[in-house]
């Protein structure tokens, strides 16, 4: 079993920062998945040690500033969803990666419902129903990196 | 760090650092002191420059495969395609310079009747051409990202348009690229005036795709389906007579003193690729109109009295 090193993290959330800045566009806009904040939950899963708190607030100041809306929206959001992830990390270690999956899936429906509470704070008006497609396709996008053809070792799990 | 080469499998028992919940207690309070900092003392500006000049390289590398798509295809356009759009080109620009001669001719007379009146003259507002970088990635705000920024001396507020019409309004300018808010953007607000019968009004942004409304207009007002909303130039922002959108739908309603108008924007920002930044014009101060000034200041009254009643042209 190949030994995760810092690395590995840091490269891993720089390619889906980079998938994030593609310039999607329309309906693919409405679609993208949250690249960024899967790759977040992913090493806070795998490797708590590594990928803590702080880290999942500093990639979401990153989106903050990638979006060009207020500091600190994203930031909070992510921040709460990496608690989430980190304190039942070892519990997940019963599931299997159906159920891991469905973890995953309320954690990023989490992170966006955080974003819209934030944002409707601020002023900003309700986008639509059609906000949480992120989290859909996100979780279509784990299902694919995790499951066999693709393979990428999924954290801790029951077999 | 010597932590990272620890076995995966081997659960640590001693926690490392502060507990995850301190954590989230800590990182919490500094996203709301950042949120309240950024949303109402504007003190993060140049933070967020800084970290900006830093994520420029990356959309660069970002935007890069699809600019080489682009290119590509350009290159392999085929033969006839070329041609096509050529002969489409040379006949508009036909058209155009009929219409430019004309123009010429009114923008002299137009000149020299302002002279006689008095009035002030239209300043002409160069522009610069720019590229799209990407939409907004925020689903709360119709937004874009244009490549020129500070270092090509854009500033904020200046008006973005195409070759149909407005389509925002700079708000944000870091290093090397900028923002623009769309016109559909509910904070984004311009100054209208109806073509047909020169109503002035303010258009705000619905928030939504394609969409504006002219609120606070009373029941019966005199506009119809179909009108032509045009700059009008009284903000001193966006030159005169620019089109910004259409008027689609208008619902009069008996227990609202206001009626309903939802208009659609005539540029399309989906579109193109390039836009025009227009560059704000030095507006001198007005003088004469105010009242009880000294008599040297308000030299010539009857002047500046014109140039205002002149449906704001003059500015």
């Amino acid at each position: 079993m190949p030994v995760i090193s810092l690395r590995h993290v840091y490269g891993s959330m720089l390619l889906a920062l980079l998938l994030q800045l593609l310039p999607w566009d329309g309906l693919a806009l409405q679609w993208r998945p949250d690249f960024l904040l899967l790759a977040v939950v992913y090493w806070m899963l795998r490797a708590p040690h590594l990928c803590h708190v702080g880290t999942a607030w500093f990639t979401g100041l990153i989106m903050d500033l990638a979006t060009g809306g207020v500091f600190g929206q994203y930031a909070l959001a992510y921040a709460l969803t990496g608690f989430f992830a980190v304190s039942y990390q070892r519990r997940l270690a019963l599931f299997n990666i159906w159920q891991q999956a469905a973890y995953v899936l309320f954690l990023l429906l989490l992170t966006q419902t955080t974003v819209i509470v934030l944002k409707l704070f601020a002023g900003d008006d309700f986008p639509g129903w059609h906000f949480y497609l992120h989290s859909v396709s996100s979780i279509l996008v784990w299902l694919a990196v995790i499951l066999p053809p693709f393979g990428v070792e999924a954290p801790p799990h029951k077999n | 760090m010597p932590r990272a080469l620890e076995p995966q499998q081997t659960p640590s028992f001693f926690i490392h650092g502060p507990s995850p919940f301190a954590r989230l207690v800590f990182f919490s309070a500094l996203s709301l002191a950042l949120i309240v900092t950024d949303s109402r003392l504007q003190y993060l500006h140049d933070f967020r420059q800084g970290f900006m000049a830093l994520l420029h390289p990356l959309q660069m590398i970002a935007n890069a495969p699809f600019d080489l798509y682009r290119a590509g295809a350009e290159y392999l356009t085929a033969h006839n395609t070329l041609v096509e759009t050529n002969r489409e080109l040379v006949k508009q620009a036909l058209q155009n310079g009929v219409r430019l001669q004309r123009l010429n001719e009114l923008e002299a007379e137009n000149e020299h009747l302002r002279s006689l009146l008095g009035a002030s003259q239209v300043i002409v507002q160069p522009a610069r051409l720019a590229e799209i970088l990407h939409m907004g990635r925020d689903p709360f705000s119709q937004k874009m990202v244009v490549n020129l920024g500070e270092r090509h001396n854009i500033r904020p507020g200046q008006a973005v348009v195409d070759g149909d019409g407005v389509i925002g309004q700079v708000t944000r300018v870091y290093p090397l690229s900028s923002e623009v808010t769309l016109i559909t953007d509910k904070e984004l607000s311009i100054p209208i005036q109806v073509e047909r019968n020169g109503l002035r009004a303010i258009a705000f942004g619905a928030g939504m795709d394609n969409m504006l409304d002219l609120p606070y207009l009373p029941v019966n007002v005199d506009i119809q389906i179909g009108d032509r909303l045009i700059t009008s130039g009284i903000d001193g922002i966006y030159p005169v007579g620019l089109a910004v959108a259409e008027v689609t739908d208008i619902e009069r309603n008996p227990d609202s003193p206001f009626a309903r108008i939802t208009c659609r924007p005539i540029a399309g920002v989906k579109n193109h690729r390039q836009v025009l930044l227009i560059n704000i014009p030095e507006i001198e101060p007005a003088s004469g109109n105010i009242i009880g000034r000294q008599p040297d200041t308000a030299s010539n009254p009857s002047a500046s009295v014109q140039a205002a009643s002149a449906t704001g042209v003059s500015r």
